[in-house]
Formats: structure tokens, sequence, C-alpha cells
């Protein structure tokens, strides 16, 4: 006890002999340290506090510089909401309030829903032909041939919003110069549309009140192609051979057998094809439209259509589908006047293509169109725009890329230089430059070897 | 006393209690003064926050991803280090390519060769190849590619509505002349490998066209080889760095212009000949700040110091907006809307908005971020209504990218006349002979 009392005192008081130190037991030792922590602690906890409060957490973790960028992304990301809340609401479904009005008894069927919804692209046209004719009797300044050739308009486009994923944009706007490079190279007039004409023909139908909106707006126009923005031009050198088309009025690429055999609801293809402007093609685009109106409409048919084409997985009717469904179950009406292309790649599915560009290089050379040299790459299931495609990100990207370069080789090439590989953006001269720059232009042929 | 009352130990115990107890309430005392200082003010929150904070920053930012998704492979540093060419010396001349003199001639063969291709589309319309690009890389910000499709589109619709080719270039043909630079070593190649285009038209990325009905004046430009968007006295006089504009100019398809892209290059090559020129133009040029040579002052300095040898073929246009600076023209569309119409091209309804500064593909502008965005959708709009309303349609409001119908369907299509004339213009009509 007295020697409790001895070490307190001099612990605290501080007037202690140094010698009295070493006679302090070991408890006491443990009991000091204990409570020096404490205050150690305490004093920690109230120093952090105090910083927190003024510098803040984030920004212990990194330096000013940092911050600014923080700071611009922020903006960037708050621009890119703002952006996103001005987008089309979901258009309502035109037989909602007929739901309400009916509720639980009325089972609607596909064929009362489009009676009830009655659509239509436009008040009906049945002499188109003779209207076209005159217009381009009376205005020889829009002929419908230029140097011989049919005038053709390329119709694509993409939504009038930043995409969900930041890399699809940098896909759409390499996907757009190359359709204008390929264009430019053969006399062919481009729309991009980013409007959406008819909210109830929203998405993939987009197209048909478009294509029905430029085909009677620009009657100089002989064929309406419309094109995906996810599809690229990879023979810059093909030239479409219209001339085998005289007596056809839709041309699309696919196979017969998988069509009338099958009834695959992949038989054709809605990503690359040509509409004749005539009055045919507004009857087919009348009799493809009812399907379409999103809503009731679209999920009853969607049923339909997967009863009734073989492979197709439940959902609402996309256009193809409906395409496919429309031409073989009248096939009588329709099918004399479609051709159903597959001598080349009007669409070529991206997969079984993208590996071989290399090979391709090596052994064939442009102009061919067909599995020696595609005609067109189309990255169907990739949507690069949105947030959820149907193949791993990476894969599509590089083979995006690849493609893209590989088409852009053969516009190159005019000015003598071919990118490094085909996946780099980095470019290399294949021909010097000289002071006889013509005499090296006529010698071009688009059609020859490529050399890397 | 005390101690007799209570007792020696009892004391000590109470003596150290009352020790701790001043102790514990200082701390005490100090964490509330401090707690009430920060979390008082109700900004700084909890734990939960501070963990949200953390986690934002450390996992996978759509920012991030977008960088990480910039190399599809991964590319070795040193190897982007090989491709960098050395730095030119100040004493090694640079060249364009090989010396050309007989273009003119060489062209007017080719031309005379080649009828189905010729170098003017009627009497007086040229051929033109409207020129524009970016870089082949994603944008640093996310939302850049976004702005660089819309402003395509902007000019894919003009040229079409006017008959104009375009070229988009991705590529680097010179890494010496790298940024601005980049266009001159393009410029040659194109007018080179294109002896139909009559004239080359050089335009920004960041340049969108706001008047979709002006035609430009071809007659007018018959005497020279470049037009440039500028003034006389504020280039000759003041020797002004802003006097004339090369983000949105002419260059004919001739002799002159290979040799004034020769004359004009010399500036350019990165590094030492770019920063020492950079200096020159700065002493010479009003108003001009320090930093390395850029194409449009180098364009002043190359007018002003050889007036005599390339003025009389130069052209700088101020009666339109062959560029217009946005900054005065974004906020009074409402009012040019109401007041006049297209086909004005001036600061009634400006050719070109020319979003200069605000550089939507990297970070950092010379702008805030949103001003730019904000007006650069207000300017395509205005565009494209003039373009939608072809069709009978309209963008709901400028800042809108919704758009609602103006003009109903009907069984009578080619009746119809678009208000402004753009479906089928007297300048997008061919000659009857080249059909």
């Amino acid at each position: 006890m007295g020697h409790e009392g001895v070490g307190f005192k001099s612990g605290s008081t501080r007037s202690g002999l140094p010698t009295t130190r070493s006679r302090v037991p070991r408890g006491r030792q443990i009991q000091k340290t204990f409570n020096n922590v404490k205050i150690t602690v305490l004093c920690g906890f109230v120093t952090l506090l105090v910083l927190r409060g003024t510098i803040g957490v984030g920004n212990l973790t990194g330096s000013t510089l940092e911050s600014e960028d923080q700071r611009v992304v922020e903006d960037i990301d708050r621009i890119l909401r703002e952006i996103r809340t001005d987008s089309e609401p979901e258009p309502q479904d035109p037989l909602s309030s007929l739901y309400f009005a009916n509720s639980t008894a009325h089972n609607w069927t596909y064929a009362e829903a489009v009676e009830a919804v009655n659509y239509s692209l436009g008040p009906k046209i049945s002499d188109w032909d003779q209207q076209r004719q005159v217009w381009l009797s009376q205005n020889p300044n829009f002929p419908n041939r230029l140097l011989g050739k049919h005038r053709i308009l390329l119709v694509t486009g993409s939504p009038p919003n930043p995409c969900d994923n930041a890399i699809g944009d940098h896909y759409l706007l390499k996907s757009t110069k190359n359709k204008i490079d390929y264009c430019r190279l053969h006399g062919i007039e481009i729309v991009y549309n980013m409007a959406h004409l008819d909210k109830e023909l929203a998405g993939y139908w987009a197209k048909l009140p478009l294509i029905r909106k430029l085909m009677l707006s620009h009657p100089e126009i002989e064929w309406i192609w419309w094109m995906d923005s996810d599809a690229f031009f990879t023979d810059m050198a093909f030239e479409l051979p219209l001339e085998k088309y005289k007596n056809h009025n839709l041309i699309i690429h696919g196979y017969p057998d998988l069509l009338f055999e099958q009834h695959s609801w992949i038989a054709l293809n809605t990503g690359s094809f040509l509409f004749r402007n005539c009055q045919w093609s507004l009857d087919l685009l009348d009799a493809w439209a009812p399907m379409g109106p999103k809503g009731i409409v679209r999920e009853l048919a969607g049923k339909i259509l997967t009863a009734n084409l073989k492979g197709r997985p439940a959902f609402e009717a996309d256009d193809q589908s409906a395409l496919i469904y429309l031409l073989t179950s009248q096939q009588d009406k329709w099918m004399s006047k479609v051709y159903v292309e597959n001598s080349y790649y009007l669409h070529g599915f991206w997969a079984g293509l993208v590996d071989k560009y290399e090979e391709m290089i090596e052994q064939n050379h442009p102009g061919l169109g067909d599995e020696r040299w595609p005609f067109v790459t189309h990255f169907v299931g990739c949507k690069p725009c949105g947030s959820y495609g149907d193949y791993p990100v990476e894969r599509c990207l590089n083979s995006m890329e690849r493609a893209f370069n590989f088409g852009d080789n053969q516009v190159l090439r005019l000015y003598g230089f071919a990118h490094k590989g085909l996946v780099s953006p980095k470019i290399k001269r294949v021909q010097d430059q000289t002071s006889d720059p013509l005499q090296v232009k006529e010698k071009l042929d688009m059609a020859a070897r490529i050399t890397m | 006393m005390l101690e007799r009352c209570i007792g020696e130990r009892r004391l000590r115990q109470i003596q150290r209690g009352v020790q701790n107890m001043k102790l514990t309430f200082l701390c005490l005392l100090l964490t509330l003064l401090v707690l009430r200082g920060t979390i008082g003010a109700g900004k700084y929150g909890t734990p939960q926050q501070d963990f949200i904070e953390l986690r934002q920053r450390f996992i996978s930012h759509p920012h991030r991803a977008l960088a990480e998704q910039n190399q599809p492979e991964p590319k070795p540093k040193k190897s982007d280090k090989d491709d960098e060419p050395p730095l030119r010396s100040l004493n090694d001349p640079y060249s364009l390519g090989p010396k050309i003199s007989d273009w003119d001639s060489q062209r007017a063969d080719w031309i005379h060769r080649h009828p189905e291709r010729p170098n003017f589309l009627t009497k007086t319309k040229p051929r033109v190849l409207l020129v524009t690009g970016s870089s082949p890389k994603p944008c640093e910000n996310p939302v850049g590619d976004h702005y660089l499709l819309k402003s395509i589109k902007n000019k894919i619709d003009y040229c079409r509505v006017h008959n104009i080719e375009i070229f988009y270039n991705m590529a680097l043909l010179d890494a010496e002349m790298a940024g601005f630079w980049a266009k001159l070593p393009l410029i040659r190649a194109l007018l080179l490998a294109h002896p139909e285009v009559e004239f080359l038209w050089w335009m920004d990325s960041d340049a969108m066209f706001t008047d979709m009905a002006f035609e430009l004046p071809w007659e007018r430009y018959a005497p020279y080889n470049l037009v440039m968007h500028g003034w006389d006295e504020m280039v000759y006089k003041d020797k002004n760095w802003i006097g004339l504009n090369t983000g949105s100019f002419l260059l004919r398809n001739c002799q002159w212009s290979l040799d004034l892209l020769d004359a004009w290059a010399p500036m350019g090559p990165k590094g030492p000949v770019r920063t020492e020129a950079g200096k020159i133009l700065t002493k010479t040029l009003k108003d001009r700040p320090v930093f390395e040579a850029d194409d449009q002052s180098a364009m002043v300095y190359l007018l002003v110091t050889q007036k005599e040898k390339w003025a009389n073929k130069v052209y700088l246009e101020s009666a339109y907006y062959l560029h217009g600076y946005w900054g005065i023209l974004v906020d009074r569309y409402e009012e040019m809307i109401e007041n006049y119409h297209p086909g004005l091209g001036d600061h009634r309804w400006p050719l070109v908005t020319h979003f200069v500064g605000c550089k939507p593909c990297g970070k950092f502008g010379d702008y805030p971020v949103e001003r730019c965005l904000k007006q650069m959708d207000r300017a395509f709009n205005f565009g494209d209504n003039q373009i939608l309303q072809m069709y009978g349609f309209t963008h709901k409001s400028l800042a809108s990218r919704r758009v609602r119908r103006v003009r109903n369907e009907t069984s009578n299509p080619l009746e119809v006349k678009d208000e402004l004339g753009l479906l089928h213009p007297d300048f997008k009509a061919v000659q009857h002979h080249a059909s």
C-alpha cells in the first residue's frame, strides 16, 4: 500500500527522483501504459475528426489535379443524366384505355388488337407509279439515273441520345465514316436518321415509316437501301449488280431453303436490303406494318411469329420475323418480285468472317463481295451502343475495329497509305509520293490485291 | 483537514479519480467542439457516406471503363516511342512532298480524258469536296464521340442538299504535322488524288451548319483560289492573329494552292521548329498569346509578310458566316427564328456556327463543359429543323431531341412543297446532258 502511494505520487507530480522509478512494480507500469494508450487513441480520434471535417475523406486519397478531373467527370455525368431524361417516354399502348373498359373477361386476339389499333403508315396511295412518272417527266433536272446508273439512297440511323456505353458512339462514328467512304466511291446519297418519326413504330420497326417517307419525298430516287448502323462495308470495290434486279422490287439477303422449307426466323436479314421506289413497295410496307405497333399488338404478333417460325425465341414481334412470315404466308402475292440474294454478302454475319481477313488479304482481292472478300460485315447481336449484347464486349469491339480497318485500307490505298495492322489506328505509307500523281492514279485499280 | 476526515488512502483514491475525470472531461469537451464544428453543419455525414464515396472512387466508373476500352489490345509503350519521328532541327527544311510545277496542265489533261467526272457540275457550280475529320481513338470525354456523330450527320445533311462530296479523315498522314497542322498533308494528298475536285472545303469537326438553305456564291470566287472568313483590315493592317479563321475555308485545286501549301507548311513540324516559329508569330501578330505555332497564325503571317505574292488570289469573306464564332450566335437563335429565315447565311441566320475552344472530344476546353454541350445541341437542332421540315417534322424545342409532326401525310405527296424548297433545290439540279 505504501508502495502504491509512493509510485503514484512520483508519476503525477514529476517531482520523483529517477531512482524511484525502478522500484515501480509491473502492475503499475502496465496500468500507466494503458492510460497513455487510452489518451493517445482519444487524441488520434479527435485529430481524425478534425481532418475529416476540414479536408474531406476523398481528397485525402488524391491530388488536386485528380480532384479537378473528378469535377469535370461529375459535370459530364450530370449532363448525361439530364440528356437521358429528355428521351422519348414509353409510348402508350393505344389499347390500354380499352383494357380497363373491358377488364378481366376479354382475351384479345391478334386480329382484334390490330383492328382496334387500326394503325396505318399513312393515307393509302394507289397510283404512286403514275404520280412518280409524271413528276420525273416534269423535272428533267432530277432524273432517276445518273451516268446511266439508277439513283440509290442509303438510309441508316441511330437513336438521338448518347449511347449507354460511350464506346458505342465511337463505333457509330466509324461506321458512318465507312458508309460515307463507300457511298462517295459509288455515287450514292446518304440519309442519317436520328428522329423518332412515329412513336408507335419505335425500335427496329422505325425503318418502315422512314423508308416510306423518303420514297414519297424523293421520286428521283430509284432504290432505297436500308442499312443497319452496326453493318460495315468491307468491299469498297464491289458494285451492286442492279441489272440482275430489273424485274424485282425487294432485294434482300437470305436463303430460299431456310425460307420456304424451314420457315426459319433467320432465313432473311433486314439489316441491309433494297426497296424499289414504286407502288409495289408501298403496298408491301402497308402489309408489313400491322405487327409493328408497340404494346399488345406487338406482343400478340410475337406469339404468332414464335409459333410459326423455326428457331424463334419468345419475344415481341420484330420486323425481320414479320417480313419472313408475311412473305411465306402470302408467297403468291409477293415472292415474284422479291430477289433472295446470297451470291454475295449483301449482309454478312460477322462471326464467320472477321477472323479470316488476313487470309483474304493474302489470297484474294476486293471486288468479289462474297465469302472470299465480303461486301458487308454485319455485327448482329453486338449492340455496342447499349448495355447488353449477345456476345462478349471485347470480342465485338476488337472485331469491329478490324472490319473498319479492313475496309479503310481499301480507301487509304488511293492516297498511298494502309493501316499498320488490322487493329491499329496508325497508318504507314505503302506508296512513295511522286511528282506525277495522276499517272499513278490512272493505273490504280480498286479491285487489285491489297498489300499491307 | 480532509485527510483527517476520510483517510489518506481514500484521499488519494479520490484524487486519482478526479484526475481521471478531469482528463475525460477535457477530451469530451474537445470532441464535442470538433463534432459541432463539422458534423453539426450537416455537410459531412456518416461513415456510410464515406464508404460510398470511397467505393465510387475506386470501383469502375464509366469514364474509367472507357479509358480501359481505349486500347483493345495492350500496346507496349516502347513501340509507341519507336513510332515517334525524331524532332526536326531548325536548319532541316520540311517538305510536304516532291515538288510539282505543272499541276495545272497535269490536271487539265486528266479532266479532258475523263469527261464522266467533270470539275464543274453546272456552268457556275464547281465540284466541291468537304473535308473534315477526327482522331481514330475514342474521345477522352464520354460524350465527345456522340457530338462528333451529330456533327457529321449535320454535314452529311448540308452536303446532300447541296450536292457536295464528303471526306471524313481519321488518319494521321504525317506524324510531324500532328495537331492543327494535320490538315496540310491531308489537303495536299486529296488535291493530288482528286483532280476532278475544283474546290476543297476544309471544315473543323466542331463547326456545324446552321443555314441549310444557303448556297455559297461560287461566281464571286471565280478569280480567287483561297477563300477564308476574315477582314482585310484586321489581317493586313492590324496583323491580328484572329483576323481570319482556318476552321472553315475553300482552296482551289491548282498549282497556286500547292505552292501556298508549301509556303505555309514550314512552321508546322513538331518540336523546336514549331516552338521557335511560335515565338516569331507572337512577336509579329497582334494579341497573340504565347504558344507554339498554329496554322491560323502562320497563315496570317504568310499573307502579311508575302502580301504581293499571295494576296491577289485570297478572298477574305465577311459578308456571311463561312465561319461563325458561336459565342455571339447561339443565344440569338430564337430571335432569328422569329425575325428571319434560312438562306441568308449572315448574322441574321448564320451559315456556320463554329464552337471554337469547346473541345468536346477532350476533357478540358476553354469554356465550361455544360455551356458548350447545351449550345451544341441547340445549334444542331437549329440546323436539323431545316432538314426535318422537308419531311414534315420539327424538334419540340431547340433543346429537345424529340420531334413532332408539323405537316400531315397526304395521298398526293408530290403536290406538297417543303417550305424552304430543299427537297429539289436549284443548286442540286444536274445538268440535263450529264444524266
